[in-house]
């Protein structure tokens, strides 16, 4: 099968919603198409075993490709549900629903199309192509808060691809100097090896690490990041969080993958000291906040250090940094998606006015405790593992400065996090309220996250562990 | 250094003095112009496809149509004519001009040959080192538009550096293209909706989203 259906079924839907297709039953063709494409990304990551190009060699279906094909389209079909869920519920929603569900889609396409791209030049347009699609989607109908959001997300996506744009240009002199032909076409960057090392490509990679960084949440320009999960409708956040943030860090480790065996130093250097910095900046974020959002964005910028940490090492970190990758799609959409629910029944994101939700609301109550702990990262989740492999090969590498910084930071957030998320789940209900009875389709897309999480955690499908193996060599460098 | 890249560097510099919303859009108008004519004097021939769509992004969107959609913005606002871009101060002029030398000697570093590529370097690098100060300074969107299309300028005469201009195929110039006129579209479409100077605008909760 190609892997241009993967574009063209959302690509297409997207076009004729866009157009007043289907607009009447919007959110049903968004889960319809989610569905559809979901199904051809596993009939695509089931039967492709090795490296495949094709369309005049843009696209590349390899092991990465795989899988985060396996990782974002199921994520995407949960929030499609979980969005149809809530115009169905909610009829004050179905305002502006067909503009949501096209964009929704257009992005799911752009998405697609970045995981089996063979090109850096086109990596970078269709990013900037899913933040264009996202930046309308975090604006919400009379809220200038949102708007101001929206704009400081699409001002920091700018500057961050721009300064990406102009690390390529960079990258590109520098196999000028070094004597190749320039190319952007990911199979030939790969067997150039070890001989692109000049002053060219070291700044270069210098912009593209800090421009992609950017787009991860990374320090130094991570201040968008929290104000603009914060003021998306928890949907959009979800798809940020999870769905986004993977295909940002795809086209990190595409850079990585090129780059690392000729600028191990500079790559290991750049990557822990943006992690470090990332951590440090978002344990003290959530040691102040008492935004449930907020609280799962700063969340995301210490993840992102924890990612950056990992890839930094290199080595036996990487299987972990992969296992802790995947593991964080599932617990931000289950938490984010959570949120929500919380959110529009509360009226509120202020952590100190929510409490008792195991009883006043279980099943946003078990979400938000299991996503919580799988956030902290405790046995039995993947993520527990992931960070247990990414703390060994920080020893393993020596860096002993940094694994105690790493062990210091991560108790710190799991003490803040714990203070503030746990009493919202068992303290006492600070109001008599009448909630309306939870279904379980409502919790059918969490529920699946959860599953997903569980299984990582305890018994990891081979051929996904396989998967996990393959894109694991790809990263680990010398 | 060859006239037109003098010019250019006037037109990335004067704007950052003269302090009005009007000479800013001025320059962004003629950066897009000076650049799309260094392009050319590169292909005279317009012999590639991806020249003519370069041509089209400078001259279309980052010339005219971005410059003519905020200027229709700013004026049915009725802004007052002074704008400043970077703090109007002895510090700032200094970084500014500092920031100019920092990119021709890194430039001087990065092409070892005296010539049009390592002036071309230099002039990118000012604009891009100009446009993250702007950046850094501006908190009203106005200002912020400005400066990341100064740094998107910038970017666009970095890649005329090369000994060659290798292009990438039309899917992905055509590409390239549609990002900087969406993006163009996009934050004309923002600063429509929020007039300068509203404060910070209080977070609405109170309706349902989804």
């Amino acid at each position: 099968m190609s892997p241009l259906y993967l574009i063209l079924v959302p690509g297409l839907a997207a076009l004729a919603v866009a157009l007043g297709v289907g607009r009447a039953r919007a959110t049903l063709v968004l889960v319809g198409t989610a569905l559809l494409t979901m199904v051809l990304a596993l009939i695509e990551v089931l039967s492709v075993p090795r490296a495949q190009t094709g369309f005049l060699d843009l696209v590349r279906v390899d092991a990465t490709s795989r899988l985060f094909l396996a990782v974002v389209n199921p994520i995407f079909l949960g929030i499609s549900t979980y969005i149809w869920h809530r115009v169905r519920t909610t009829p004050v929603l179905r305002e502006g629903i067909a503009r949501t569900v096209s964009l929704s889609l257009f992005f799911l396409a752009s998405t697609n199309a970045l995981l089996v791209a063979n090109h850096l030049l086109a990596l970078w347009v269709l990013l900037e192509l899913t933040a264009l699609a996202a930046t309308p989607l975090i604006v919400r109908p009379r809220a200038d808060a949102a708007r101001r959001a929206a704009f400081r997300y699409l001002l920091f996506s700018t500057v961050g691809l721009g300064l990406v744009a102009l690390g390529f240009t960079c990258l590109s002199r520098g196999m000028e100097v070094a004597g190749f032909e320039p190319t952007f076409i990911l199979d030939r960057l790969l067997q150039l090896g070890p001989a692109l090392v000049n002053a060219w490509t070291k700044l270069g990679l210098g912009l593209v690490l800090l421009g992609l960084g950017t787009k991860l949440g990374l320090a130094p320009m991570y201040s968008w990041l929290p104000e603009t999960y914060d003021e998306s409708p928890p949907a959009i956040a979800a798809l940020l969080g999870a769905v986004q943030f993977n295909a940002a860090l795809v086209v990190l480790f595409r850079v990585v993958q090129v780059y690392r065996v000729s600028n191990t130093r500079l790559m290991a250097d750049e990557l822990l000291t943006m992690g470090l910095v990332s951590m440090v900046v978002s344990t003290v974020s959530i040691i102040a906040t008492n935004n449930i959002k907020r609280l799962i964005a700063y969340a995301s910028i210490n993840h992102a250090g924890v990612i950056a940490i990992g890839l930094g090492v290199g080595g036996s970190a990487t299987y972990g940094l992969l296992l802790y990758v995947v593991s964080n799609a599932f617990i931000k959409a289950i938490l984010f998606l959570t949120a929500g629910k919380i959110m529009a029944h509360y009226k509120t994101n202020d952590t100190r006015v929510i409490s008792g939700l195991i009883n006043e609301l279980p099943y946003s109550g078990v979400f938000l405790m299991v996503g919580t702990i799988a956030l902290l990262g405790f046995p039995p989740f993947g993520s527990f593992l992931g960070e247990l492999l990414i703390l060994s090969a920080l020893v393993g590498s020596g860096r002993m400065l940094t694994f105690a910084a790493f062990c210091t930071l991560i108790t710190m957030t799991f003490v803040a996090t714990g203070r503030t998320v746990f009493p919202m789940i068992w303290g006492p209900s600070k109001e008599k309220h009448d909630w309306p009875r939870q279904t379980l389709p409502a919790a059918l897309p969490k529920l699946t996250f959860l599953i997903a999480l569980v299984v990582l955690g305890i018994y990891i499908p081979p051929a996904f562990n396989a998967l996990l193996q393959q894109v694991a060599v790809s990263l680990e460098g010398p | 250094m060859s006239p037109l890249l003098m010019g250019l560097l006037g037109v990335m510099l004067v704007p950052l003095f003269l302090a009005t919303w009007r000479s800013s859009l001025l320059g962004l108008s003629l950066q897009g112009f000076l650049i799309a004519w260094a392009a050319y004097r590169l292909d005279p021939n317009l012999r590639a496809v991806g020249t003519w769509f370069m041509l089209v992004d400078l001259v279309l969107v980052r010339g005219i149509g971005a410059p003519l959609l905020l200027y229709r913005i700013l004026s049915s606002q009725k802004r007052t004519a002074r704008n400043d871009i970077i703090a109007p101060n002895l510090l700032s002029w200094t970084i500014a001009f500092g920031l100019v030398l920092g990119a021709f000697n890194l430039s001087a570093a990065l092409v070892p040959v005296d010539g049009d590529q390592r002036a071309i370097i230099a002039v990118a690098t000012a604009g891009v080192l100009l446009g993250l100060l702007v950046l850094a300074s501006q908190s009203t969107a106005f200002g912020q538009i400005v400066g990341a299309l100064r740094l998107e300028n910038g970017i666009a005469l970095f890649e005329l550096g090369g000994e060659h201009r290798h292009h990438q195929g039309v899917v992905i110039e055509l590409g390239q293209v549609a990002i900087v006129a969406g993006t163009v579209g996009l934050y004309v479409w923002l600063l429509r909706g929020f007039p300068e100077g509203s404060g910070t605008p209080a977070p609405s909760q109170d309706e349902p989203t989804l």
